[in-house]
């Protein structure tokens, strides 16, 4: 029987080819995702093997805070370096640092993404156990000069002699390039940007006088790695507060670090790849059950000559266990394309992500082919067992309009699926275990399925009432074939529902949040221009530059706003950090209780929801540590709510502390009887025109931090799109099978009369209303889901859910594409039929 | 043998009609130069063993399959000079079918099957005309139901309706009883009778059953590709005689 079944299997050529496509595609995307994932680990891995190749031991503070996001740590006292010299067994040891600084190309604007790799500032030394090798050129010296990796000078044209300007914590300043230097034996790590300068200059312009990162040691080979950070503990005192690692743990730690980050981002990429999966099983088990209809006189027959129900159903499974198993495996290849693909796609929406060569797991080939196997099989059980049952001398009656009975079970079972499910997602929204998020988009995938063929008939029949209206009998004959299978128009449907509902509740989700953003903003900030930047809690603008702002004639009132992590209680959030002394007025919170006015350095303000949750009232008392572990009890002044982050403190709090303070915005109020244009012309020389941040309106600031939504929503829409394509592919596949299953349908049509683009017209309509019954259905699905997320994670309630109208009616009008794009083929393949063929298959 | 009718009064013909497939040894000759024409008005009938090309012949007639060589005319027009949309467009307008099955589409109704050729080539019928046919099928009453909703002899009634709808050059029938029982059978041949005799109607019918083809004015016998004879007001003896003989 197994082989027989390999025989049959082989034999249908176009069968197998149609049924492999979609596992192709379902597999190629997570394939894609996982090889993505392995190989900006495995690069991560090795850079950081290479960078700390020759370091035997890191010594650094022990004091940190770890924001979730990566580690802050505080510096360590450049004296330390005497000490470690001192220890034996040490040959050589030299500060490090990898602070904030920002190159200015030549032509003003500063190199490097606002959202890509770090850009660092460092220190060049010629001792053994720096980092950099040189280039050309030499190691700077003194105040005035500077050394570039050899990626960023040939990134910004410079050239030895140059003059380069820096912007780091203490402000901008030019230097005199004088050396042009390699990290290892390559330009530049991961695509960042790095400045160097001797220790002094690195110390006070980047960080503090006297201050490093860490110190990097090289041992003279006496002792074990372990031994020699052994060694320089015992040698430093426990009041300097360091600690020293082995070159095998810092690079460890580092990798690990990295990984923890790109950790949200790839379990991100893989849900994704499970969406498009999960639409492919759609289209897998719409392809075995057409075919399984479509053979059932080969079952028929098969039982007839005594196959047992057994043998047919199993020959059927093996059947979806060879395709599986062929797809999977060519899917996992053509992922190995798409993880390219994938890499342009993020560099596109300005993410990114250094990959070098490329990661193919071993365990992730055989996980991924595995895993398409497994499903495609599971796909087909339904449809085998349906064939198992096929009576021997089947009635060979022709495949005519099938039925769904029990609607209203359909329905009510279809609807209770949905709702487990949707409330699955919210537990996950509200931090449940991914578990939960599974089940729960595994319960409204169900419920879809359940309900599809109920309301597919009827749906697909008033989609197409226009049609039929405008193209005659050929449209009415479109709809109606749309109509005719409840059960495969609604399967066939699907994937674009999936997809039309997902796009649609993130295109809600992020509408609402861009509203909240605007409001937010709106009501906080009263001035009339904004200096932003947009660094993810690294570097921003010097808090020196917002002091000169302030001080411009041109300009009435300037303010800072910044963030810094810190402990806060038992947790380590980014605090907001603004200066109550000039934000009156200019940068005000939504205040509950209390005011931000006066608010002293023993003071902390608490967003509302997080003072209900952490038990605080004014008064409370809140115990603080910062980077550089120095500790302190603040009282509660005030309550207040829609702003970034859950803390505010003043800047005056970190007066002594070696936490370097940026601030990201800065708002700014014109003096009155200053132009607009003199006023921006003014600021410019100060910020934009050294490199540092962006300096727009009111108006324009507060349009592109609600923008920055978008770009995470093109990245969504992105990642989607290959679930429009298998949710076409599907189509394509569906519309063949009928229209092969149709073939006398058609011949007979062709003999009476109906040309060729009659043909074409009837299937593509099809076509079109069988996609626009998946995005209508989908929009209903998706606006019902964002409505539900939106009203869940806002207090506004339902007032904060923004209808997008504009991209429903792209995603409606994209529906038509995919429908007349889809039927292309198929609609050519039906008016090839032969007719007297088709009239003669009796 | 072959006394060619007034030009003008024949529907259909064709002229050293040859269809040959495949070639060499594995070469079959369906029609073997085969010269014939069918009369306006009257109800001719094709008979012959099974292999005779009398499908063919029709096929070819109707212009659902291109002759390797020779001509077939409807009417006066030349079916090897028509491109497929002409020829399609002459199917819809000139020519009627009716097959041995899976005559109607299932998504429409009989109504809807009935006047299909008409809607295809966005024309109004002649409301009158269609009213005459339906009323002589007496199926006015289930105009609305799907054909899976009608027993086999409606269907075919439904179906030579249809054929009746546009006012053809010629109707083609192939088999049209071939599925029935023997009432509905009868019922169908006396319908078509009647289309001829009182509508007017020209009808060609393949058929290898004698009783079908003693409804027919004239019968012309296909033997091997060839036209072996032909017969006028059969009756079903006659028919059997003949058939006894044509072998030999």
């Amino acid at each position: 029987m197994f082989r027989l079944s390999l025989k049959m299997t082989l034999a249908r050529k176009g069968r197998l080819l149609l049924t492999s496509l979609a596992i192709i595609l379902g597999t190629s995307f997570l394939s894609g995702t996982t090889i993505f994932s392995d190989t900006i680990n495995s690069t991560f891995d090795r850079l950081f093997t290479d960078v700390f190749r020759d370091v035997d031991a890191y010594v650094r503070s022990t004091d940190s805070v770890d924001t979730g996001f990566g580690e802050q740590r505080a510096p360590s006292p450049i004296e330390a370096l005497d000490i470690i010299l001192g220890v034996d067994g040490v040959s050589a040891a030299v500060g490090d640092m990898q602070s904030y600084a920002r190159v200015v190309g030549k032509d003003g604007q500063p190199l490097g993404e606002d959202q890509g790799p770090p850009t660092f500032g460092g220190i060049a030394s010629e001792s053994v156990a720096g980092l950099w090798n040189v280039d050309s050129g030499r190691l700077p010296v003194g105040s005035g000069e500077v050394m570039l990796d050899r990626a960023t000078a040939e990134a910004g044209k410079f050239v030895v002699g140059d003059k380069v300007r820096v912007n780091a914590l203490s402000g901008s300043r030019e230097f005199t390039l004088v050396g042009v230097a390699n990290y290892g034996d390559i330009s530049s790590p991961g695509g960042a940007t790095f400045a160097l300068f001797d220790q002094p200059t690195a110390s006070e312009f980047l960080l503090k006088p006297g201050f490093v990162d860490a110190f990097l040691v090289q041992g003279d080979g006496t002792l074990s790695d372990e031994e020699l950070a052994e060694a320089i503990d015992a040698a430093l005192p426990k009041s300097a507060k360091l600690e020293t690692l082995t070159g095998a743990e810092i690079t460890e730690e580092t990798t690990s670090q990295i990984k923890t980050v790109l950790g949200f981002f790839t379990a991100f990429l893989t849900a994704f790849s499970f969406i498009a999966l999960g639409i492919g099983c759609f289209v897998i088990y719409n392809v075995f059950s057409i075919t399984a209809a479509q053979r059932q006189r080969e079952s028929a027959l098969l039982r007839a000559i005594g196959a047992s129900r057994r043998q047919v159903t199993i020959s059927l499974l093996v059947e979806a266990l060879i395709v599986g198993l062929l797809g999977s495996i060519i899917g996992f290849v053509s992922g190995i394309g798409l993880s390219r693909l994938l890499s342009a796609l993020l560099n596109a929406v300005g993410l990114e992500i250094p990959t070098t060569g490329l990661t193919i797991a071993t365990n992730a080939v055989t996980r991924i082919v595995l895993i398409g196997t497994i499903i495609t099989v599971l796909s087909a059980i339904l449809p085998a067992l349906r064939s198992g049952r096929v009576p021997p001398l089947a009635a060979m009656r022709d495949t005519a309009l099938d039925t769904v009975p029990k609607l209203g079970r359909r329905i009510v079972v279809g609807l209770i699926l949905i709702a487990l499910g949707a409330i699955g997602l919210l537990a996950a929204l509200n931090g449940a275990r991914v578990a939960i998020l599974g089940l729960g988009v595994l319960g409204v995938f169900a419920g879809v399925l359940v309900i599809g063929p109920a309301i597919s008939k009827p749906v697909a029949m008033l989609l197409g009432k226009p049609v039929a209206g405008l193209r005659g009998v050929t449209g009415s004959m479109s709809r109606q074939n749309a109509a005719r299978n409840p059960k495969r128009t609604a399967r066939t449907a699907a994937p674009v529902l999936i997809g039309v509902a997902l796009v649609t509740a993130f295109t809600a989700l992020a509408a609402s949040v861009k509203n909240e953003i605007r409001e937010t903003i709106g009501a906080s900030f009263r001035g009339d221009f904004a200096l932003s930047v947009n660094s993810r809690g690294f570097g921003g603008i010097p808090t020196s530059v917002t002091d000169k702002i302030k001080d411009l004639p041109e300009v009435d009132q300037a303010t800072g706003v910044g963030f810094i992590a810190a402990k806060v209680g038992d947790e380590s959030p980014f605090i907001l950090v603004f200066d109550p002394k000039t934000a009156g007025g200019l940068y005000e919170f939504e205040m509950i209780e209390g005011a931000q006015t006066d608010l002293g350095d023993d003071e902390i303000l608490v967003e509302t929801d997080k003072a209900i949750e952490k038990n605080l009232v004014v008064g409370s008392s809140v115990q603080i540590t910062l980077i550089d572990g120095s500790s302190k009890q603040l009282k509660v002044a005030g309550t207040y709510k829609n702003a970034y982050g859950n803390y505010a403190v003043s800047r005056e709090l970190f007066a002594d502390s070696t936490s370097p303070l940026f601030d990201s915005f800065v708002y700014i109020r014109v003096a009155s009887g200053v132009d607009d244009d003199a006023a921006q012309k003014a600021i410019s020389t100060v910020s934009s025109d050294l490199g540092i941040g962006t300096l727009e309106s009111r108006d324009a600031y507060i349009d592109s931090q609600a923008a920055q939504v978008d770009q995470f929503l093109a990245l969504i829409y992105g990642l989607l799109f290959l679930s429009v394509i298998i949710a076409i592919v599907g189509i394509i596949i569906t519309l063949l099978l009928s229209v092969f299953e149709r073939k006398r349908e058609i011949g007979l049509l062709r003999a009476v009369g109906m040309t060729r683009s009659q043909v074409r017209m009837m299937v593509r309509w099809e076509s079109v209303i069988t996609s626009l019954f998946g995005a209508v259905t989908g929009v209903v699905l998706g606006i019902l889901t964002g409505i539900v997320i939106v009203v869940s994670l806002n207090d506004a309630g339902f007032s904060a859910f923004t209808l997008p109208i504009a991209n429903t009616v792209t995603i409606l009008i994209g529906a038509f594409i995919i429908g007349v794009v889809a039927a292309v083929f198929p609609a050519w393949r039906a008016t090839r039929t032969e007719i007297i063929s088709a009239i003669a298959s009796a | 043998m072959n006394q060619v009718p007034e030009s003008k009064n024949v529907a259909a013909r064709a002229e050293s009609a040859s269809k040959i497939y495949g070639s060499g040894e594995n070469e079959v000759r369906a029609l073997d130069n085969v010269t014939v024409s069918f009369e306006r008005g009257k109800f001719s009938a094709i008979m012959g063993p099974s292999g005779s090309g009398k499908s063919t012949l029709m096929h070819s007639l109707a212009g659902l399959d291109a002759l390797t060589s020779g001509k077939v005319f409807i009417g006066d027009v030349d079916l090897s000079t028509l491109n497929d949309k002409e020829i399609t467009k002459l199917r819809r307008e000139k020519v009627g079918f009716v097959f041995q099955s899976f005559n109607l589409i299932p998504t429409l109704d009989a109504y809807e099957n009935i006047t299909l050729p008409l809607s295809l080539g966005k024309r109004g019928g002649d409301e009158a005309w269609i009213t005459k046919v339906i009323d002589t099928i007496s199926l006015a009453d289930r105009l609305e139901h799907r054909p899976s909703e009608l027993s086999g002899g409606q269907q075919q009634r439904v179906a030579v309706a249809r054929a009746l709808a546009t006012r053809p050059e010629i109707i083609f029938a192939d088999e049209p009883t071939g599925n029935l029982d023997s009432k509905s059978g009868t019922d169908i041949l006396t319908f078509m009778r009647r289309a001829v005799t009182e509508l007017g109607q020209t009808i060609v019918m393949v058929t290898h059953d004698a009783v079908s083809a003693s409804y027919a004015d004239r019968i012309v016998f296909l033997s091997d590709g060839h036209v072996a004879g032909e017969m006028s007001n059969p009756s079903p003896e006659k028919v059997l005689e003949y058939l006894k003989h044509l072998g030999d």
